[in-house]
């Protein structure tokens, strides 16, 4: 006989996945939790010890002291501006490359979009010493564009939108073809419009994935003003922790949390779709 | 604005395999004409050729007195409807009827007259503002549909836009666009493997088989006289039965030729001398067959299969030895599936086929 899908076996069996799932959050969220605890403590208070975070009062102090006087500011501008050029950057050539890829007919298609899909297998670590070198003869270090120039060619995004520009079908392009637009028009006005659900994907993995590098800025960014957050915080963990405090520290990370938080309430949705390969609409 | 269509020695090759051998057509300024074929008989291979979809391998297309195969797709003066409708998901009806006399830089003011013009004609004019998910399948064909028309073509292809709807809306559909092609007078070519969409809407029928153009009719020469056999089996429903020609003899109005497992078939046609027999077919439709009584001349049949259409009743039996024949009778019909009933066929309207599959027919009145 079939098994109800509510039946008593099975209320009780979703009650105990629920627990443990809860059980696992809560352990994921606490040490979130424990940060932005400390962000609004007074570093003196905590000095004598950390279980202060339970008891009032709390402060802002550690923020208004961000804005005032660290150079988490500066470092998060340079977070700012690498993760989105790096993000426009990439939709930009990925689209046009997935486009090319996916209806263009030009010699060596099949070949070239092999390469690219090597890219996906080869390891940051394989080439950046080479990658140092060459943006060491192109004095690239410590600017704005040699943390951003890195990770534009993105064999992931080039994938992708190959991929999503297969899906849409070929009618849609020749309805262009006979309403006169031309290659790019088509390319532009109707087909990249349609692949706004990969673009949103890509642009949030991008983003993420610039926000949180700290492999190719500690490398490139040796300079202090170039720092990005994550090699900046890491920074101060060994130089301020003892000077400016728990608090302080725990009030960086809260700050430069915020855009990701910020994406991820925005977009889950297309999180959502993007981790779970398509198959949540 | 509309114009004839020359097709004139058109080949499609893809590396070895040809896909259509030496087509020629001439198709008339105004003209309704149905591609009818089954499936990968190059129909729509055709179509897409004249739209400057496919390229051609040989041969040349004219629109009027203008060769047209060298041009691109946008400047050949035609409009096309695709079977999926290929609407742009992401605009608004409006902007879809718009986007083709937006890239040929129409005024705004003759934007915006020609897609109310059109959209009243299709009454779709409270969907201006609404994009394709938000439409029905009808209500998405009658865009598509006006998309086509507010570019005024030079002729309209329809690439079987009927066959993603459901029965009655398709039924709907046909008679509208017949009553368009009426209002408009544009040249239209329609591509089916409907013969219902292609009897009802078609000025001449092109019958493709196997990469050539097997027959061009109207849709009556088509049913009532069909080239070959290929014709007389596809057009039609239900299918001409064949009967086996055991041997021919020549009378004084035509041949009786004797069918296997049912005796003698007088019929009007005159057939050449050195025809021969051998594996040729004697063509019935069901309705030029007759129920008779055992005291006539006639066909015996054991009736197998009734299907009851109400109008009509289909007989599905078989001859003595076995060959299967369907018969019609009336709609009120009492025959039941095990009964043995006696046909009586026309000898006006019986086809023969030799073993080529070439047909012959009388040309008295049936």
């Amino acid at each position: 006989m079939k098994t109800l899908r509510y039946s008593p076996e099975h209320l009780t069996s979703n009650r105990r996945l629920f627990w443990i799932a809860a059980a696992l959050g809560i352990i994921m969220m606490a040490p979130v939790a424990w940060i932005i605890g400390l962000s609004f403590k007074d570093n003196a208070e905590l000095l004598r010890g950390t279980e202060a975070v339970f008891s009032l009062p709390y402060t802002l102090v550690n923020y208004t002291n961000i804005l005032k006087s660290s150079s988490v500011f500066g470092w998060f501008m340079n977070s700012m501006i690498v993760a989105v050029g790096q993000t426009f950057g990439v939709l930009l050539l990925s689209s046009l490359a997935g486009y090319a890829f996916a209806r263009l007919e030009f010699p060596f298609r099949k070949t070239l979009f092999i390469i690219v899909l090597f890219g996906l297998a080869v390891p940051e670590q394989a080439v950046i010493i080479a990658r140092h070198q060459m943006f060491n003869w192109f004095d690239l270090h410590n600017t704005h564009i040699g943390l951003i120039l890195p990770n534009l060619s993105s064999a992931f995004g080039v994938f992708l939108m190959t991929q999503f520009f297969r899906a849409i079908p070929k009618e849609i392009d020749e309805a262009a073809m006979l309403d006169n637009a031309s290659t790019f028009r088509i390319f532009w006005k109707v087909l990249l419009p349609l692949t706004l659900p990969a673009q949103a994907t890509l642009g949030i993995f991008t983003f993420l994935q610039a926000w949180n590098d700290y492999w190719w800025p500690l490398i490139s960014a040796t300079k202090a003003d170039m720092y990005t957050l994550t090699i900046g915080i890491a920074s101060s963990q060994t130089n301020f922790a003892q000077s400016e405090g728990l608090g302080f520290l725990g009030a960086q990370a809260v700050f430069a949390s915020l855009p990701v938080v910020i994406v991820y309430i925005f977009f889950q949705r297309h999180i959502v779709t993007a981790v779970s390969g398509g198959a949540v609409k | 604005m509309s114009a004839s269509i020359s097709i004139k020695n058109i080949t499609k090759r893809y590396d070895s395999v040809t896909v259509l051998d030496n087509i020629n057509l001439h198709i008339q300024d105004g003209e309704f004409v149905v591609f009818l074929g089954p499936s990968g008989c190059g129909k729509s291979t055709l179509l897409r050729m004249i739209a400057g979809l496919e390229s051609i391998t040989e041969g040349s297309i004219e629109i009027g007195d203008k060769r047209i195969d060298t041009l691109p797709p946008g400047q050949r003066g035609i409009a096309m409807v695709f079977q999926s409708y290929a609407l742009y998901p992401h605009m608004t009806t409006r902007q879809n009827m718009a986007f083709g006399l937006e890239n040929v830089k129409v005024a705004r003011d003759e934007i915006d007259r020609r897609v109310n013009d059109a959209a009243k004609i299709l009454e779709i004019d409270h969907l201006l503002d609404r994009k394709p998910g938000r439409l029905s399948g009808g209500q998405r064909q009658r865009v598509a549909i006006g998309r086509a028309i507010v570019k005024e073509p030079k002729a309209f292809l329809f690439d079987e836009p009927l066959s993603n709807l459901d029965a009655a809306l398709r039924g709907r559909t046909r008679l509208e666009l017949a009553q368009l092609h009426q209002r408009l007078g544009s040249t239209m070519i329609f591509v089916t493997h409907d013969q219902v969409e292609a009897m009802t809407l078609a000025d001449r029928i092109v019958i493709m088989h196997k990469q050539k153009i097997e027959q061009i009719g109207t849709p009556m020469e088509i049913y009532q006289y069909p080239v070959s056999r290929f014709v007389a089996e596809f057009v039609g429903s239900p299918p001409m039965s064949m009967l086996p020609i055991n041997n021919i003899e020549n009378t004084e109005n035509g041949v009786t030729v004797e069918v296997s497992g049912a005796g003698k078939v007088t019929t009007s046609i005159t057939l050449p001398t050195d025809f021969s027999a051998k594996d040729a077919v004697l063509g019935i439709r069901a309705e030029d067959t007759t129920l008779v009584s055992t005291q006539e001349k006639g066909l015996d049949l054991t009736i197998k299969v009734i299907e009851r259409l109400g109008d009509r009743t289909l007989l599905y039996g078989t001859l003595a030895d076995g060959t299967e024949l369907i018969a019609e009778d009336s709609g009120r019909s009492k025959t039941k599936a095990g009964d043995v009933v006696r046909v009586s066929v026309s000898p006006h309207a019986v086809h023969i086929f030799d073993a080529n599959g070439l047909a012959y027919h009388s040309h008295m009145e049936v």
